[in-house]
């Protein structure tokens, strides 16, 4: 079928002829027409198979929440010493993967990127969801989760007041003006593409539905402008806020004094390994989405070797980290700071601690020097995969392995996890990819107007509607 | 006139000679100092020869980045970072007093001091003489052969004998990085941190290297600035380039920003016995005044300045910036040395002042008649093709 213009129902006034970003052959009714084509065409036989494991692992949830607010969080492996293990090591990984979405959509955008086009739609909600899915952690492992507005600065009757010493009592501000700013980010580039498909649905109640939260857009130059400077303010505020929310989390160790806990390296070292983790997710949805809903002309092999790229920058940051850590550990001369090295290495989590070093270093820092490999969709999704695996045994080691043996030999403990910490953990992924599948369905996964705009740019610049332009 | 004769630097004003002989002459005077005080003549001598290394690595290290990333900044850069790390080669040189000295400086390369401190003697395995020599020449070989190479492949560029030039930059150029990061990081263990060899701490590094290309940044941007006042530069850089510097100056004086005030609200938390007292000589009587004045001139001011497009865009003001930057990242590094030595207040010795503008003037005149071997733009480069047929 050709392409036709959606706004003049003919055939298109230009073709672009391909950039790095975008293969050739493009118009702006094409662009419109594949990725609405996702959203408004018939469910797939994969997509419900997807979605019935992913609601299936939700259910695991749902059921491991349920017996942990019945019985109480003892129900979870914790004790004392350990206790912070699983919960919270879910949480600070689940916020590390939700910041890529912002890096892209934000930092990219003020850095005028251009191959941020097509990957910062399903970014931002990958972003959205992993928060939603952090949020969750510190509330289920408060033994009374019904109080936790007792977070809140509010003039109470108790006259009880937060400590504002705490860093748990930042993350509060941090995760939840994180989350809003996100949440307002996406919606508002939502809208002009819930209008494209508010006008090109066929059913009565998509119609409304995409009516309803399209705000009345009808596309007018004062809309356009609006939009504009609202994106551009978000992005600015957003962009700091990508710093600081990993900043914050990495606060709620680096403020204690357990040896492994108190290191000056740490908020650097976690921003790069949120991004690290995060990019290893983009990585990891964008290959299988490129290939089910047919996007490779949208999401190119450039766009996977540039997410490589990043993903080799930021791990090498996390690379340094450890040999920091590892090396004042021994510097230090302080013998609990240098026994808590030898623990991680030698202990009863030594496994866990090696596993990690492979998964994080020695697998993605040999390969994805190579071009072939970063090119390379399986190569690529298997070594995100790993690191992915890797950033959650890293914030399990750091948790874990700092408190179990710190100061007094006579109160060292051992932490094993418990059924309910493996089914809120796996859980948790159930209703990530549930909310994620709802996601890449009712909405469209790339930024249809970006596209357009991404062809009309492409083709002013190879000259074919240079006197349009004007 | 785009040729590669009408791009030399030539109206140099005889910068070259003036800076070699005040470089000359303030070491002349350093001399005096080291024959009275050799203990204070060392002092001020790594004081001032930490700092313009530091402005050499830095222009390095940003001349790697520019490779890989690849912006409009760096094509009238590239010549003045190509410089500035081609002095390396000479700065290597003038290092070897400190390790002559180093008996003098460093409190764990003396023996009888050890054996009195059971903090040092856990220690030896990583401070001890031979092993601290060992990785002067380890790096310093690294970081030649880096300038080198980076300087070699972009001269061949512009013989337009290799067109592989580029590539091996670049390939050249993640590696770089990677060993820059390390043994920036290590050096700044070994020249500075190791000057109070209680102290430790993991982002010590990552400051050390920032704090650098604080200065480094800012140092080139004036070079920017002086280029830009006569032909045929002043017809390539345009404000919208200046532009790009003042927010390359802003980026790295937050990351400054960022990492000193996580390392501060850590330590001050923490307030363990064997951080804190780091803290401790550096935020209390006199130096609490040059703390003070840190946190407003090397990130307040500067931070409010550099956001606004006025400033920016404009080349005399932003070169008042990048002024205010590198002079306040000389007095970053004091404050990161001297209370090694002065712990109740800082003590403006004279020598300090003679041998960082002695060290100066040599660096300036290497630099100088570095930047005048090869083109002042890479006219040859690939990336750059049509950039000056836009402007």
């Amino acid at each position: 079928m050709d392409p036709v213009d959606p706004v003049t129902e003919e055939k298109p006034a230009f073709v672009e002829p391909g950039s790095p970003w975008i293969a050739p052959g493009h118009s702006y009714g094409s662009v419109s027409d594949r990725i609405a084509g996702v959203v408004l065409g018939r469910t797939r036989k994969g997509w419900i198979f997807g979605f019935a494991i992913a609601f299936f692992l939700f259910l695991v949830l749902n059921y491991g929440i349920t017996m942990l607010f019945f019985v109480g969080v003892g129900k979870f492996g914790i004790n004392i010493p350990v206790a912070w293990a699983f919960a919270i090591t879910n949480f600070v990984w689940w916020i590390g993967i939700g910041h890529a979405g912002t890096l892209i959509s934000a930092f990219l955008l003020l850095m005028r990127q251009k191959w941020r086009t097509s990957i910062n739609r399903f970014a931002e909600a990958m972003t959205i969801f992993a928060v939603a899915c952090a949020g969750m952690f510190p509330l289920i492992h408060m033994g009374r989760p019904w109080l936790f507005y007792w977070l809140f600065p509010y003039p109470d009757t108790m006259g009880v007041w937060p400590q504002f010493r705490s860093p748990l009592v930042w993350d509060v501000f941090a995760v939840s003006t994180y989350f809003t700013v996100s949440l307002l980010f996406w919606y508002v580039g939502l809208v002009p593409d819930l209008a494209t498909l508010r006008d090109k649905a066929k059913n009565k109640l998509a119609k409304v539905a995409y009516g309803f939260f399209s705000m009345g857009w009808r596309g007018s130059v004062k809309h356009w402008r609006r939009h504009e400077v609202a994106s551009l303010l978000l992005a600015g505020i957003a962009t700091p806020l990508v710093v600081s929310v990993h900043t914050v989390v990495s606060f709620d160790f680096t403020i204690a004094i357990v040896p492994g806990w108190h290191s000056t390296i740490f908020p650097p070292y976690f921003v790069a390994g949120a991004i690290y983790s995060g990019f290893a997710m983009v990585i990891m949805l964008a290959i299988p989405l490129r290939k089910w809903f047919h996007l490779e002309d949208f999401i190119t092999i450039r766009h996977l070797n540039n997410m490589g790229k990043l993903l080799l920058a930021t791990g090498m940051i996390v690379t340094y980290s450890y040999v920091m850590e590892a090396f004042m550990a021994f510097y230090s001369a302080d013998k609990f700071e240098s026994y808590m090295m030898l623990n991680r290495m030698t202990g009863p989590y030594a496994i866990v601690f090696w596993t990690l070093i492979a998964c994080n270093i020695a697998i993605p820092m040999t390969f994805l020097w190579s071009y072939r490999i970063r090119t390379n969709t399986v190569a690529l999704f298997l070594i995100a995969g790993v690191a992915q695996v890797g950033m959650w045994l890293e914030r399990f080691v750091i948790i874990v392995t700092s408190l179990h043996r710190d100061f007094v030999p006579s109160s060292w403990g051992q932490f094993y996890p418990t059924p309910t910490d493996w089914e809120v953990l796996f859980g948790s992924l159930g209703l990530f990819f549930c909310l994620f599948y709802l996601f890449a369905r009712l909405l469209p996964s790339i930024s249809i107007f970006e596209m357009r705009d991404l062809v009309h740019k492409t083709a002013e610049e190879a000259g074919v509607i240079a006197g349009a332009a004007e | 006139m785009n040729s590669d004769q009408s791009f030399m630097l030539e109206q140099t004003g005889n910068a070259q000679r003036k800076a070699l002989g005040v470089g000359v002459v303030c070491l002349a005077l350093c001399v005096i100092e080291l024959v009275i005080h050799p203990t204070q003549f060392l002092r001020s001598y790594l004081f001032g020869e930490v700092f313009w290394l530091g402005i050499g690595l830095s222009c390095m290290g940003i001349l790697m980045l520019h490779h890989l990333v690849s912006g409009r900044w760096g094509f009238v850069l590239r010549r003045p970072l190509e410089a500035a790390a081609k002095t390396l080669c000479w700065m290597a040189i003038f290092f070897i007093p400190i390790i002559v000295g180093m008996h003098h400086l460093y409190i764990w390369s003396r023996p009888a001091d050890v054996a009195a401190d059971p903090v040092i003697q856990q220690k030896t395995f990583y401070l001890n003489t031979p092993f601290f020599i060992a990785r002067q020449i380890v790096y310093w070989v690294l970081w030649i052969l880096l300038a080198y190479f980076l300087n070699r492949w972009s001269t061949r560029q512009d013989g337009g004998s290799d067109p592989e030039s580029q590539r091996r930059l670049r390939n050249l150029s993640g590696p770089g990085l990677v060993i820059y990061g390390f043994t920036v990081t290590f050096a700044g263990f070994d020249w500075v941190m190791s000057l109070e060899p209680h102290f430790f701490s993991t982002i010590y590094g990552m400051m050390f290297t920032v704090t650098e290309a604080v200065g480094g940044m800012a140092f080139i941007t004036i070079v920017a600035y002086l280029l830009s006042q006569q032909e045929p530069m002043s017809e390539v850089i345009q404000p919208s380039q200046f532009h790009d510097f003042g927010n390359l100056l802003l980026v790295f004086t937050l990351l400054w920003a960022y990492l000193s005030f996580s390392q501060y609200l850590i330590i001050w938390s923490g307030n363990l016995q064997n951080e804190i007292p780091w803290y401790v000589s550096r935020t209390n009587r006199q130096w609490a005044w040059v703390a003070l004045a840190l946190v407003i001139f090397h990130f307040a001011v500067p931070f409010l300045l550099l956001l606004q497009r006025f400033i920016t865009f404009r080349k005399q003001y932003l070169v008042g910036v990048a002024s205010l930057l590198f002079i306040m990242s000389i007095f970053d590094l004091f404050w990161l040395m001297a209370p090694a030595y002065n712990p109740k207040g800082p003590q403006f010795h004279w020598s300090d002042w003679v041998a960082l503008v002695g060290l100066g003037g040599i660096f300036v005149a290497i630099f100088v008649s570095q930047l005048k071997t090869k083109p002042l733009v890479p006219l040859h480069d690939p990336t750059f093709a049509g950039v000056l047929q836009h402007e």
